[in-house]
């Protein structure tokens, strides 16, 4: 079928075409200004590179200390995913499928996160984790990553269980398996979809986050790649070796755009979700 | 197999299991999260309530002090510039990202354009970015000397010589609230769009055969259809304004001469700023006070709103 095209329809187009270079363009700028040398950096915004220095993107990940900050990142992500998902799953399970005294009391506490914002206690969850000894330490992060509790993996995952038929869970019941049985060979399976949801925004979360690092780790060993980027950009001013930075930035941007080009569909959907929640 | 014998008598939504298994998958089900959660969420906003009541450099002893952090916010000349600022960024960042998303997502569902489907996942795609690529990349565009903002206004006949569009105290507010709405208005692509697909076509063909532009079918038929998802984006990104202070902390940190700094980024350099003396106990009287304002606002936009929306 063809369509007609008005003047009318090109305002429009043109209007989404600028949004959309206001989107791609700056960050395809960055990817070239990490390509340059500082001198051709400092020719201005448009000089192109005469020759592609990707050299820029070793000295990012061994000078600027991207790479350890990359291997702290990856074993936080990992531990912070696999313990969050583990317990928030079971958790999810719990609260809305299996009958006990006093569930409806600890749904609503935990529900009642939604209303607590956050910022205003900033300083006293540093303090509690001083008082663990956790401070610059991972696996303080990791503690609270993965024990904290999140309101909306129980609202994704609360959907899917409870739209489970009951029969099925019964039946198992009935043939004698136990709670664990019937929790991990038919819920689990059954809520795959929701699981994979939490695990990307979990990844994208932990991988994004940066007051909680940056409040809990001093120690420049401990750094997570967002800390290791805000303070290598600190250091700039005396080093300024900006073309390096860029390729920082850029190595930055490599895992959520690989997330989000394998996945976008369930990232937009989970998005989506997310803000139906509050 | 024997278990489809059995008929059910009323539909049960949950099962009770009653035995040891059950307890303790409870136990490990519920009792780490609930753990954590009192550990690391309810319990440090008692804490802050109880902080705020003192003097603390966070070394030394806790003084008790009554309500003296409170009257002291009063007195607080920072306190109400940041104040103000936020008020400034709570007023044009919603606005503006919510009429660019509405015409945004009005384009993408209305107008049959082949890129459309492309431009959805484009614009949604800084959502998914970190805060620190998001400010690097900005201050990168704003920068005087190499900037890709000023090279864009020299290319169309507009010379800023170097502008350090960050360090203009009348301009730098202005600077930190475009990252903000780059960013979110892609999210409210998705959300608006999502929610005026479900508007039926027909509605639209009426108009059009009685000749309504497309402003007028947006502003009649669109919007009011879509009002109530509207009204929940607009709580959001004001909620999100006040909440948020990272992008400024990374973009300028409250500078030049305080001519950015909110109230968020406030109580953070204050307890948490790097070579200074720490006040845990006024940053805490600040934190209590920023509940306030976020539980103020709340309030205030869905009783204004609910009201126009009896209109329709």
């Amino acid at each position: 079928m063809k369509r007609k095209f008005s003047i009318g329809d090109s305002v429009w187009r043109f209007g989404l075409l600028i949004w959309a270079l206001g989107i791609a363009f700056p960050l395809i700028w960055i990817i070239v200004m990490s390509l340059k040398t500082n001198q051709e950096f400092f020719l201005g915004a448009w000089s192109l590179p005469s020759e592609l220095q990707l050299n820029n993107y070793i000295k990012a990940w061994v000078k600027l200390g991207i790479g350890p900050s990359f291997l702290n990142t990856l074993y936080v992500l990992v531990f912070g995913m696999l313990i969050s998902v583990f317990f928030d799953t079971m958790n999810a399970y719990a609260l809305t499928r299996i009958e006990w005294k006093g569930r409806n009391f600890i749904k609503g506490l935990i529900f009642m996160g939604l209303l607590l914002p956050g910022i205003n206690a900033l300083v006293p969850l540093y303090t509690i984790m001083r008082g663990l000894g956790m401070v610059d330490s991972l696996n303080g992060l990791i503690l609270v990553y993965g024990f904290g509790g999140s309101v909306f993996d129980l609202v994704v995952l609360g959907s899917f269980m409870s739209s489970i038929p009951i029969d099925m869970e019964e039946s198992a019941h009935l043939d004698g398996a136990t709670v664990f049985k019937t929790f991990w060979h038919i819920i689990v399976p059954i809520s795959a979809p929701g699981i994979v949801t939490i695990s990307i925004f979990k990844f994208l979360t932990l991988y994004n986050d940066f007051t909680l690092p940056f409040i809990l780790l001093n120690d420049s060993k401990k750094y997570t790649i967002g800390i290791n980027m805000y303070y290598a950009n600190e250091i700039m001013q005396y080093s300024s070796n900006w073309v390096s930075l860029c390729a920082g930035i850029v190595i930055s941007l490599i895992p959520p755009l690989v997330v989000y080009i394998l996945l976008q569909k369930r990232v937009i959907e989970g998005a989506t979700l997310g803000a139906v929640k509050g | 197999m024997n278990s489809l014998i059995f008929k059910r008598v009323k539909t049960k939504t949950t099962l009770s299991y009653n035995n040891f298994d059950k307890y303790l998958f409870l136990l490990i089900a519920v009792g780490p999260v609930l753990a954590g959660y009192i550990l690391f969420g309810l319990f440090p906003n008692i804490l802050t309530l109880f902080y705020s009541f003192t003097r603390w450099d966070g070394i030394s002893p806790k003084i008790f002090v009554g309500l003296e952090n409170y009257i002291n916010i009063l007195k607080d000349i920072n306190m109400w510039t940041s104040l103000y600022h936020n008020l400034i960024i709570l007023i044009f960042v919603p606005v503006v990202t919510i009429i660019f998303s509405l015409f945004l997502a009005y384009a993408l569902v209305n107008k049959g354009f082949k890129e459309n489907k492309f431009y959805k996942v484009l614009f949604f795609f800084p959502n998914i970015l970190p805060a620190i690529v998001i400010t690097l990349l900005w201050s990168f565009i704003y920068d005087g000397e190499f900037g890709l903002l000023n090279a864009v206004l020299k290319l169309i006949g507009i010379d800023m010589q170097s502008f350090y569009w960050l360090a203009d105290e009348k301009i730098a507010i202005f600077a930190v609230m475009v990252p903000m709405i780059w960013v979110q208005t892609g999210f409210y692509v998705v959300i608006f769009a999502n929610a005026m697909m479900s508007i039926p076509k027909s509605l639209y063909e009426l108009a059009r055969l009685e000749g309504a532009s497309h402003f007028k079918q947006m502003f009649q038929i669109t919007i009011p259809l879509i009002w109530g998802v509207i009204k929940v984006a607009i709580i959001f990104t004001a909620v999100g304004t006040i909440k948020s202070f990272e992008y400024i902390f990374m973009l300028t940190n409250g500078g030049p001469y305080d001519s950015t700094n909110v109230i968020g980024l406030y109580m953070f350099n204050m307890a948490f700023a790097r070579n200074i003396s720490h006040q845990y106990g006024y940053a805490s009287a600040v934190g209590m006070f920023l509940f306030v304002v976020l539980v103020g606002i709340n309030y205030i936009i869905d009783r204004l709103f609910s009201k126009e929306q009896s209109q329709f």
